[in-house]
């Protein structure tokens, strides 16, 4: 993850980070989404405030926005619609969407 | 930031309407792509190599016996998966189908060609005499589902449960199998991927649509996925997996039944 920061305001005041992404070397989809996409390594790895795992197949998704609760994601790899959601211990998950 | 790192940030893929992004990761051009990402430069699914190193017995024979298992289940998908195009109700579903027949295929002949190397005169031959009673009954069941043209529960075998676990024993193998059967297996995990989502997504898109179906998938569950978990565990006991990574690939499997409402 790299180079936070252009703010902007979501409805409800607050402002929302937007993320830069850079490839990651990802390269399980066409080149020009791959940055949306990076490996979970496992142990010692964290989740950027514009990251999501997909549950399906455990890719982490990314996007140029803050996630919020209700935002849509999309992963390419195993071809799942999401929806972040506030999951257990109130973190953001996403959750399949058929 | 600079104006074309901005310009960058400013397309978001998940800003996609549904249906456009349905379209693009069911497309033909979109599969090109992508696969060409991790297989391109590979032969026979790995780097090529000038020298391979051996495997060493026990773990030689073990491997042997894992790869023709994998060829029987990968030949399951392979004919399955060609024949679920003629009866897939929309056209973006025939053309991802006929993507996965494509990746089964290869993946029929990466196994095949490691058997090779690993000095199995007759590949083929071999996994006829290797075979799992167990998975040749599943596969003798999906065969059944397609030629029977029951789409739904026929995707939920092969798509939900075959490739679901294949996706874990996989991974799991990759993890501890020499650098050229690693390479090998990391290029059809990828592969692997687009095909649990399709069955998952699939699948629960029509089980949304037509909850009645729900009560016929539930049958195909309790009449194959115990005969296919038994076969599975067979294997990864042969190729040394552990207790707890056998027990993972039953709770991932469990976890991807479970989110489409199957205990």
């Amino acid at each position: 993850m790299s180079d936070p920061l252009e703010l902007d305001e979501n409805e409800e005041g607050r402002p929302r980070q937007r993320f830069v992404l850079e490839d990651t070397g990802f390269d399980e989809v066409p080149k020009k989404y791959r940055r949306f996409y990076r490996k979970w390594l496992g142990t010692g790895d964290a989740l950027a405030p514009n990251e999501a795992i997909c549950p399906v197949c455990k890719v982490v998704i990314r996007s140029t926005r803050e996630l919020r609760p209700g935002d849509r994601l999309y992963c390419m790899p195993c071809m799942s619609r999401l929806t972040v959601v506030i999951g257990q211990g109130g973190r953001l998950e996403a959750t399949v969407t058929y | 930031m600079t104006a074309a790192r901005k310009g960058a940030a400013a397309v978001e893929v998940h800003d996609l309407e549904p249906d456009q992004f349905l379209e693009e990761v069911h497309s033909f051009e979109f599969w090109f792509e992508a696969v060409d990402g991790y297989l391109g430069g590979l032969t026979y699914g790995h780097a090529p190599a000038a020298y391979l190193p051996a495997v060493a017995e026990p773990d030689r024979s073990r491997l042997i016996t894992a790869l023709c298992n994998y060829c029987v289940g990968e030949t399951a998908a392979l004919e399955g998966a060609s024949g679920l195009v003629a009866i897939a109700p929309n056209r973006l579903s025939k053309i991802f189908l006929a993507t996965q027949a494509v990746d089964e295929a290869r993946h029929v002949e990466v196994f095949l060609h490691r058997l090779k190397e690993l000095g199995v005169k007759d590949p083929e031959a071999e996994v006829n005499r290797q075979a799992s009673p167990g998975l040749l009954q599943f596969k003798r069941r999906l065969l059944e589902l397609v030629a029977g043209k029951d789409w739904e529960a026929a995707i939920f075998a092969q798509n939900v449960i075959l490739e679901a676990l294949e996706y874990t024993v996989f991974q799991s193998h990759a993890r501890d199998a020499d650098p050229i059967t690693r390479e090998v297996l990391q290029g059809v995990i990828k592969d692997e991927r687009r095909h649990i989502g399709f069955g998952e997504n699939e699948l629960g898109r029509r089980l949304k649509q037509s909850p009645h179906i729900r009560a016929r998938i539930g049958e195909v569950k309790r009449e194959l996925d115990r005969v296919l978990l038994d076969a599975v565990e067979d294997t990864m006991r042969l190729v040394g997996t552990s207790a707890d990574e056998r027990h993972q690939v039953v709770r991932s499997y469990l976890d991807a039944v479970g989110r489409l409402g199957f205990a």
